[in-house]
């Protein structure tokens, strides 16, 4: 086996690469996915200048008008509407959606065969759109042809105008966000609960825990940052609600559902007020970013009460 | 209750048990019943619609009339809306994973300046709400005649599908040890070789998962196609919406679009399910 | 067929410093070892070599060529990882022929096929061609990746603890097996391991590497009877060497208590100099003995280890240890005199650690290194 003895011949050149050109290597693979990232960037970027201007769809000409679009907006009873809907959707939906997918992810986390069979279908609701999601409510919310009435009849309630008041509207797209996302919830709470350590749980049930010792004093400590990154992502996405709205009532009745980004297509498109329409978008992507901070630095702190369980 | 306790597989029977097996039920009851519902609704003939819930006899006319098989002509062309879904969905992830594997192997491997800028950049446009950016897409598309058109489509749909592509693999390169394609170094292959025979067959599962899921998110979007698009490169998201609309809606033509437009990302999804929380959380829940 | 010289390289992984200012000059057909504890930079020493690391300062050269600029790939060494980074989605055949598919070490099948029988009958393990990485033992493993390595040409192999997954028998098997491999014998190879015993067996040379700097060259003798400092000396030996701190007085060594003595008929150090003698265990011998320096102590615990016993003295209130043949009779608690030969006794300066050597070290015979201890493991 003495392959290694008969050295081949070397040609000086072979593999010889500068390191000015390996120090660029990475850059070199980045580069096609910033050039794209660039043009997703300067529409943004323009974005953000858009709403120091005064575009209108209608006129080819704009100038620059500085503050006056924040100006105008932040003393507009509609922006305040527009943040109380949002406020008001993003946190029902993302309590609602929490409670409810933990309380799912328990339920399929006790492996009988039901939550087997039950486990497999969970995703369904998320993958569908959340446009088709919403048509498909509206069919089952329907007077004549819809069933969820019929189904209410035995019950007494036969003759709920599921869209007509800004209340039941309200709970409306809520019920059907609740739809589509506890699943998400639930997947990421049975990702946390499978990856617990038994050892904890062993000398709880030795010491004669009870379960609601256990689940309040071990589980739901170490599920924190499962629990959290689910809210993190419900919570932005929420605050950012079109789809179910537009495909519902379209912002409807009235003004009741009209939530930041209905508001500003409103304004922008089918008004053909741009800039206006943009500074709303612009106030929405500050709040989401705050937002976005004080959550991860809440789910910092979480994660590291929960490495010190 | 033991359900709070990893080690909780209980399979006496026990009247809590049964608690349990009944809110099980219904929550399943809750989340398949509209699904299941709508397809029944979709195979029910027009004059079947207002009489019957449940007792009738099925039909596919709702699915040819709306695929415009059927003689009765049919105003939406929603057989091109389908087809319109798959080119934009597919486009935006073809491109996004020309692009997107190399990067996120950079990422992934090497420390370089920028790197962390780019990362987040690209993990802000997950949050970043769609109409900041459509507004001025849409100003802009008017003038470079993009506006609806699929490549209009598939370069918008990169803010859904890019992120999503260079995150995940990110993620998956990482939980490879390097030392695989060092290995395949000194066996003499080039990098580039080393990279297609060791890491790419290592990654494939994980490569098609977050794949299809930017495919799924893709065709699932609705406020990119309604704004950016008219008749021409149209959506099933917002075709599926015109047969409600009109004089006379339609429900049995709309409940069969939707059962078409739902049916592509189920499939995928139940292929990829394995993979779906590392995916839906950007590798932050490693599922 | 190579030479490899490594000159002044220093490796910073951002504030941390990986290795500094090591050189070292390696043979021609060479067999070189590395040994030092874990965080010493022994693996990133091959990774420079090979490489797949850049250092910060300093040059690699193979053949007396630089390798600056020079390719991984290109440089025409085989490396044994650690971990043995097989290809998971490969069978063994498939792993060890993988380099003959490349185009730089390219073979036509049935020569492959020839090359990977020699070399996997040769380690045993020839039955296991068909199987995946992850149906193999971890010494398995081991085998494959090392039959990966010898299968292909290379200057300088690179082996980064090659039998440290094994267990200690199969690793005592490996360690007679890798020195009888014509391969390793004939080609440059750079060896890295923590444990002494490989490092002694194997090793033409050794350098013992501390924190990434470099702190003794030599063959295996040098390192165990004229170690550079008490480091070098507590890093051979098993039971450790032990080390007595006290002080000199009219060439005798005085234990801290006061109450232990013990002449220093081969070294001239100065009265008063702080010293630790250093005794290895195996050279010990209980009761006093003719000509040879002498210590008293107590006797704290007897422990048969095999065909010998170690016995664990205490000795002005430190415990240290002999290990003995059973015809040396000995009983808890009993007094005893532990004996050393001059020539064995070690000592270094307790102010610095380093070595004080002795007067005729220049001519002293210097026995091997006891086969006893190289047998063990």
């Amino acid at each position: 086996m003495s392959v290694a003895a008969n050295s081949l011949p070397r040609d000086p050149k072979d593999g010889v690469v500068s390191s000015a050109s390996r120090k660029w290597r990475p850059y070199l693979l980045t580069l096609p996915a910033l050039i794209l990232t660039i043009g997703i960037l300067i529409p943004f970027i323009q974005g953000l200048m858009y709403s120091f201007q005064n575009r209108k769809a209608s006129s080819p000409t704009w100038e620059w008008i500085g503050f006056r679009n924040y100006q105008r907006i932040l003393t507009d009873d509609n922006f305040y509407h527009a943040v109380g809907v949002t406020s008001q959707f993003a946190i029902g939906a993302t309590v609602v959606e929490t409670v409810l997918g933990i309380a799912v992810a328990l339920l399929l986390f006790r492996s009988t065969r039901l939550s087997g069979v039950f486990e497999r279908f969970l995703i369904l609701p998320l993958m569908i759109a959340p446009i088709i999601a919403t048509i498909m409510w509206r069919l089952m919310m329907q007077p004549s042809v819809g069933i969820l009435n019929y189904m209410l009849r035995p019950i007494g309630l036969g003759n709920i105008a599921w869209t007509d008041s800004p209340g039941m509207a309200m709970f409306s797209v809520i019920m059907i966000d609740v739809w589509i996302y506890t699943p998400f919830v639930a997947l990421l709470v049975l990702a946390g609960l499978r990856s617990l350590p038994r050892a904890p749980f062993e000398a709880a049930a030795v010491e004669g825990a009870g379960w609601w010792y256990t689940f309040t004093h071990l589980t739901l400590p170490m599920l924190w940052p499962y629990i959290l990154v689910a809210v993190i992502f419900r919570f932005m996405d929420s605050l950012k609600v079109f789809d179910i709205i537009w495909g519902l009532t379209q912002g409807g009745p009235g003004d009741a559902l009209m939530a930041m980004q209905p508001t500003a297509y409103q304004a922008a498109i089918p008004n053909g007020r741009l800039s206006f329409g943009q500074t709303y978008m612009v106030i929405l992507w500050v709040i989401v970013y705050i937002t976005t901070r004080i959550l991860i630095s809440v789910l910092g702190k979480a994660q590291n009460r929960a490495a010190g369980v | 209750m033991a359900s709070t306790t990893p080690s909780g597989n209980d399979r006496k029977f026990t009247f809590g048990g049964l608690v349990l097996d009944v809110f099980t039920v219904a929550y399943f009851a809750f989340a398949l019943f509209p699904i299941i519902w709508i397809f029944l609704l979709s195979l029910k003939s027009q004059d079947q619609l207002f009489t019957t819930y449940f007792a009738f006899t099925p039909t596919l006319e709702p699915y040819k009339a709306v695929l415009g098989l059927s003689s009765a002509t049919e105003s939406v062309p929603f057989m091109r809306y389908f087809l319109n879904s798959l080119i934009a969905s597919f486009g935006a992830v073809f491109i996004s994973l020309l692009v997107g594997v190399p990067a996120a192997y950079a990422f992934a491997r090497f420390k370089f300046r920028g790197s962390n800028d780019m990362l987040f950049t690209l993990l802000s446009f997950r949050f970043a709400p769609e109409l900041m950016v459509i507004i001025p897409v849409y100003v802009i598309y008017q003038k470079l005649h993009l506006f609806d058109t699929h490549l209009g489509l598939i370069w918008v749909f990169q803010l859904i599908t890019l992120p999503l592509i260079v995150w995940i693999l990110r993620s998956y390169f990482q939980d490879l040890t390097p030392e695989l394609e060092q290995s395949a170094l000194l066996d003499g292959y080039t990098r580039t070789q080393a990279f297609i025979k060791v890491v790419l067959p290592l990654v494939k599962p994980g490569l098609a998962a977050a794949a299809l899921l930017a495919f799924i998110f893709a065709w699932n979007s609705f406020i990119f196609p309604f704004i950016l698009t008219g008749s021409n490169a149209q959506t099933v998201t917002v075709g599926a919406l015109a047969f409600m609309g009109g004089a006379k809606p339609r429900y049995n033509l709309t409940a069969a679009a939707s059962i078409i437009s739902l049916i592509p990302p189920m499939v995928l999804a139940l292929s990829i399910q394995r993979y779906l929380v590392r995916g839906l959380t950007f590798g932050a829940v490693k599922g | 067929m190579a030479t490899l010289a490594l000159t002044g390289i220093r490796k910073e992984y951002g504030k941390v410093i990986a290795l500094q200012d090591l050189s070292l000059d390696i043979k021609d057909g060479e067999f070189f070892v590395l040994l030092g504890p874990s965080g010493a930079g022994k693996t990133t020493t091959l990774k420079v070599v090979a490489g797949l690391e850049e250092p910060t300062l300093g040059t690699v050269s193979i053949n007396g060529r630089d390798m600056a600029n020079v390719e991984p790939q290109a440089r025409r060494v085989a490396m044994a990882f650690e971990n043995y980074a097989l290809y998971p989605q490969e069978t063994v055949y498939d792993n060890i022929s993988f380099p003959l598919r490349s185009k730089r070490y390219y073979r036509d099948p049935a020569e492959a096929k020839s090359l990977i029988d020699k070399v996997t009958i040769t380690l045993g393990i020839n039955h296991l061609l068909q199987r995946l990485p992850r149906e193999l033992s971890g010494g398995q493993k081991q085998r494959v990746a090392l039959a990966r390595v010898l299968v292909r040409p290379a200057d300088v192999l690179l082996l980064d603890e090659p039998l440290s997954h094994l267990d200690a028998k199969l690793r005592a098997a490996m360690r007679a097996e890798l020195k009888s491999l014509g391969e390793l014998q004939s080609t440059t190879s750079l060896y890295v391991t923590h444990d002494y015993l490989e490092a002694l067996a194997l090793g033409d040379r050794i350098a013992v590497l501390r924190e990434g700097a470099l702190v003794q060259v030599g063959t295996r003798e040098d390192l165990w009877h004229r170690p550079i400092d008490t480091f070098v000396a507590l890093a051979f030996g098993q039971p450790r060497i032990n080390l007595i701190s006290g002080a000199v007085t009219g060439g005798t060594f005085r234990h801290n208590g006061g109450d232990l003595a013990m002449a220093l008929p081969n070294h001239d150090i100065a009265d008063g100099t702080e010293i630790q003698i250093g005794l290895r265990p195996r050279d010990l011998v209980l009761g006093a003995q003719d000509g040879m320096p002498q210590i008293n102590g107590r006797v704290w615990v007897i422990e048969p280890i095999g065909r010998q016993r170690e016995v664990t003295v205490d000795i002005g209130g430190d415990t240290h240890v002999a290990v003995v043949t059973p015809d040396q009779d000995t009983a808890i608690d009993s007094l005893v005199t532990v004996s050393c030969p001059p020539s064995r006794v070690l000592v270094f300066d307790a102010a610095t650690g380093k070595r004080i050597p002795a007067r005729n070290e220049g001519w002293a015979p210097i026995a091997d290194v006891p086969a006893g201890e190289v047998a063990r493991g």
